[in-house]
């Protein structure tokens, strides 16, 4: 018991509690992860403000096992760092997680799913931004004028509002409405 | 308005698109000074939407002051800012819903907590309200805290993960449906231990009971030696056991309540799962439109995938849907005759029946077999084989039919479930009924030992017999090394359909064999381990994607579907009559007696007793179902009402999206000088009037124009600029003026105007 290492206060466990959607276990697990990535750069002890100044570079965040994978990991990262550059302090690790956790609500998740897929971080989704998705999601394998049909297709059944281009209201119409949002925006942690 | 509605919405796609980007180009700067455009989100909810478009408009705002505007958003709303429980519950669900970074949430936080102390009123409250507070603050604690104690001993988190990243979230929730039922087993084997099989332990062990010879086969049958054992109703105590000096247990008392009270506290929890999750999956998608590419781009990528070789195989599944979809597109629409879709139609109904003549002859068949009256030793275990066998391929068959019918893929599967789900559902009701009616001396111990061979036996399929298949089926895929065929995926659905098998039977077979939750929650635990190490070594990914949360929903109502089945039964028989030469209800003559007589004593109670008698009248019974079908009717109308005011809402969505249109093109217009003037009769085409104005204005205002007052037509009653009217009284007056000046700009729309021209024309035209 004496040369346990604490390494949150009660204060900043209370408050993360709070403000995500974890409980204490999981936050610690989140810690575990966020760790993992590179031991020498963050400490075990966290309870003065290394939770929100010590920041991982991005090259490092994506070479997490739950990110490698993903086509949008680097937008993901700019989406949830502080400031805006891709480097994650454990705040932001935290808060990501918890997004991506299965109890965050359906309008959270559409929020910052807008933003990931909002490449350019413009607030609207246009017609680059889902060009760019489609080839990231098939990994390059469409033909040009496939993707330029699907992009219209898409912006035909999504864009109520007619200006060319997703705002949030037009994507979190579509998205809250489909099956497999929640089961497929999940990372466990 | 409305007859132009109905021509805009049946213009080809190809036009419409040409529209809105032409509507782009006369986007301008002011326009974006409106509302809607200022905040990038308008969401229903006022908390968010207020304070991130401030936030937003701040711009660069450090986040200090970013997090002041917030704080000063939120104490706005007063239920927010009050000092109670209730209120800090509310804060905490208003900070976790705000969409900011973390940091800024605790600064938020740190802020609102300081704002609520400095304001809250130290008015003395109420002895009352004082207790309601810390009462409902203890329970929300100890929510908490239980909920954190069921996260803490969650086992086999990091295995489904690992099998999550290597095949989707379809084969994950396959994991997490087999973890909740070995959960919810375990749950019922430790509360019927506890409360029926350890008395009984004890009671045997006062009076030495000898247990007889057990050869493997008896293991198997559940006869000889383990007939009369604690495995099987027959052997329950029917008095009173007195084991542990003066206290008295009384044993059918607490079978019969121990039973009844787990059977509807599981009913509920099913019932609450399956509701939750029917909410989650179906209702609040309700009504969407068919977004297929949208939904295809947005929420096609599995963002749990962690192994490469499942983000290839999710890549080109992606990939071939959309080559599906554009195929779909582009092919010309074939509305099927009428005479081809009667012809569907009846080919479907013939098949169900078809199926449902099968299951018959199958039931039929099965009592047959067990009326056969043979002497043969061990008869019993060759007829639950054979139901094993039986339940184990009909899944294939049904998969196989399903194919020649015509529906559509998702469908086909519901179908398939549903049907497998009323074979099993209809086979252990059939047994229920054979052991009851067959007047066996001991028939419920029968009925335990029949689920109990069951299980049993289906453990030896599903843990032996088809691992090896798969591994043999993976196995030669790899030595064939063919990469162009696909190897053996994990089949979900017939999965899926032996869980709820199995926990079908232990629902029957629960009431008789109290250890029978026990081994099913042992062979669950086995199962996993199994069914992971197939599915890791043996099975590739699946190509196609698979809606899991739909056909979870359906999981969920199969298995809460055979538990209401098997009250209704087991209550009916509860009702009937036991057995009087073993259990613990030899006393009584029906179960039912140990409330009647035990409990509530009612031959001491006649009022009691002519109430209840009352009450379970048929039309008393008769009058509570009809008022429960017409509540239900109610409730059903006014869902469909609600349907239909989301699409009528709906389409007067898109209305106020083309309202909007024009009024912005209007915007543009006035913003640059120029103004709108009515359109001319002649002009009207089956065009929508932004299309009109576009195309009539030639040139961007930055001439002189002059001021024609008679242009405005004062004198004349002007309609609403957004109503179109067939007459135009004032069109004569634009005629004469129509040779006139600037040839360039077509002067039935253009205003010319400028303030010398004002002064001089206003005094001699305007009458």
């Amino acid at each position: 018991m004496g040369n346990k290492i604490v390494t949150f206060t009660e204060q900043q466990l209370e408050d993360y509690q709070d403000c995500t959607f974890f409980t204490r276990k999981e936050i610690l697990r989140v810690f575990k992860r966020f760790r993992e990535v590179n031991p020498d750069l963050v400490p075990k002890r966290m309870t003065e403000n290394q939770a929100h100044t010590i920041a991982v570079p991005v090259e490092e965040i994506e070479k997490l096992p739950e990110l490698k994978e993903n086509p949008f990991k680097r937008r993901i990262c700019q989406v949830f760092s502080h400031d805006g550059s891709g480097n994650l302090t454990f705040e932001d690790f935290l808060d990501m997680m918890s997004v991506f956790s299965e109890a965050a609500p359906r309008d959270i998740k559409a929020w910052y799913a807008f933003r990931i897929y909002d490449l350019d971080d413009d607030m609207y989704i246009g017609r680059e931004d889902l060009l760019e998705a489609t080839r990231l999601l098939t990994k390059g394998e469409l033909h040009p004028q496939e993707r330029d049909e699907i992009v219209a297709s898409v912006l035909d059944e999504a864009d109520v509002d007619g200006d060319g281009r997703l705002s949030f209201m037009d994507f979190e119409h579509v998205v809250v409405r489909a099956p497999d949002f929640l089961s497929t925006f999940h990372i466990r942690v | 308005m409305e007859d132009q509605v109905e021509e805009i919405e049946l213009k080809p796609v190809t036009v419409r698109r040409t529209f809105t980007l032409r509507n782009n180009v006369a986007r301008q700067v002011a326009v974006n000074f409106m509302p809607s455009r200022q905040i990038p989100y308008g969401t229903l909810r006022l908390r968010r939407s207020n304070s991130d478009s401030e936030a937003l408009l701040a711009g660069g705002a450090d986040s200090e002051r970013q997090a002041d505007i917030i704080v000063r958003e939120m104490e706005q709303l007063q239920r927010l800012m009050e000092d109670n429980p209730v209120s800090e519950e509310l804060r905490r669900e208003a900070l976790r819903d705000l969409p900011q970074g973390l940091t800024m949430k605790r600064t938020v936080r740190a802020k609102l907590s300081a704002s609520v102390s400095l304001r809250s009123k130290h008015r003395p409250i109420s002895f009352y309200k004082r207790l309601k507070y810390r009462i409902s603050f203890a329970m929300k604690k100890g929510r908490d805290r239980i909920s954190e104690l069921i996260f803490s001993i969650e086992p086999w988190h990091e295995a489904i993960r690992h099998v999550e990243g290597q095949f989707g979230s379809a084969v994950g929730s396959y994991f997490h449906f087999l973890r909740w039922l070995f959960a919810i087993n375990l749950l019922l084997a430790m509360l019927l231990v506890c409360f029926v099989v350890v008395p009984q332990v004890l009671h045997d062990q006062e009076n030495n009971n000898k247990t007889g010879s057990m050869g493997f086969l008896d293991f198997v049958s559940g006869k000889g030696g383990f007939e009369d054992s604690v495995l099987f109703y027959g052997h329950y105590h029917w008095g009173d056991v007195s084991a542990l000096g003066p206290l008295t247990y009384n044993m059918p008392f607490a079978y019969f309540f121990t039973m009844f009270s787990l059977y509807f506290f599981f009913f509920a929890i099913l019932c609450y799962r399956t509701a939750y999750s029917y909410r989650r999956n179906f209702i609040e998608i309700a009504g969407g439109l068919s977004n297929v590419f949208a939904t295809k781009v947005f929420c096609g990528w599995d963002f749990g995938i962690v192994s490469q070789h499942a983000a290839s195989l999710n890549a080109s599944s992606i990939y071939n849907e959309f080559k599906e979809l554009l195929s779909e597109q582009n092919k010309k629409h074939v509305t099927m005759s009428l005479c081809r879709r009667v012809c569907q139609y009846m080919v479907n109904v013939a098949v169900t029946l078809c199926v449902l003549a099968l299951v018959a002859a199958l039931q039929y068949g099965l009592w047959q077999l067990l009326a056969l009256d043979t002497q043969l030793q061990h008869w019993e275990i060759f007829v639950s084989l054979i139901i094993t066998f039986v339940i184990a391929l009909c899944p294939l068959l049904f998969n196989l039919i399903v194919r020649v019918e015509y529906y559509k893929a998702r469908t086909a599967l519901y179908v398939t479930l549903a049907r497998t789900g009323l074979l099993d559902i209809s086979t252990l009701t059939l047994l229920l009924v054979y052991w009851s009616q067959s007047g066996t001396p001991c028939w419920e111990s029968a009925v335990g030992r029949e689920t109990y061979r069951l299980v049993l036996l289906d453990s030896l399929v599903s843990l032996f017999l088809l691992p090896l298949v798969e591994f043999a089926r993976g196995f030669i895929f790899k030595m064939s090394s063919s990469s162009s065929s696909t190897g053996p995926e994990f089949n979900l659905s017939y999965n899926s359909l032996t869980l709820v098998y199995n926990q079908g039977v232990v629902w029957v077979g629960a009431a008789w064999c109290p250890l029978l939750p026990a081994a099913l929650a042992l062979k669950f635990l086995l199962l996993f381990y199994v069914k992971r190490e197939c599915a890791l070594r043996a099975c590739q990914p699946a190509r196609k994607v698979w809606r899991a949360a739909q056909t979870q929903t359906v999981l969920y109502m199969l298995v809460t579907l055979s538990l209401f089945v098997t009250l209704f039964a087991i209550g009916s028989l509860f009702l009937r009559g036991s057995s009087e030469w073993c259990g613990p209800f030899m006393k009584y003559s029906a179960v039912w007696g140990v409330v009647s007589e035990g409990v509530l004593r009612l031959p001491d109670r006649p009022v009691l007793h002519a109430l209840l008698a009352f009450l379970t009248r048929p039309g008393v019974i008769a009058f509570l179902f009809l008022s429960l079908c017409v509540a239900t009717y109610l409730m059903r109308a006014r869902a469909r009402a609600q349907r239909s005011m989301v699409g009528i809402l709906r389409r007067m969505l898109v209305l106020q999206a083309k309202d909007k249109d024009f009024l912005l093109a209007a915007i543009d217009k006035v913003s640059n000088g120029e103004w709108l003037y009515n359109p001319r009769e002649e002009d009207q085409s089956a065009d929508s009037h932004t299309l009109k104005y576009l195309q009539e204005v030639r040139k961007p205002s930055n001439a002189a124009y002059h001021f024609d007052v008679t242009r405005l037509n004062h004198s004349e009653p002007r309609p609403h600029r957004a109503e179109t009217r067939p007459h135009r009284p004032h069109s004569h007056h634009v005629a004469t003026r129509r040779t006139s000046e600037d040839g360039d700009t077509d002067s039935s729309f253009s205003w010319q105007g400028s303030a010398t021209c004002l002064n001089n024309t206003n005094d001699d035209k305007l009458e």
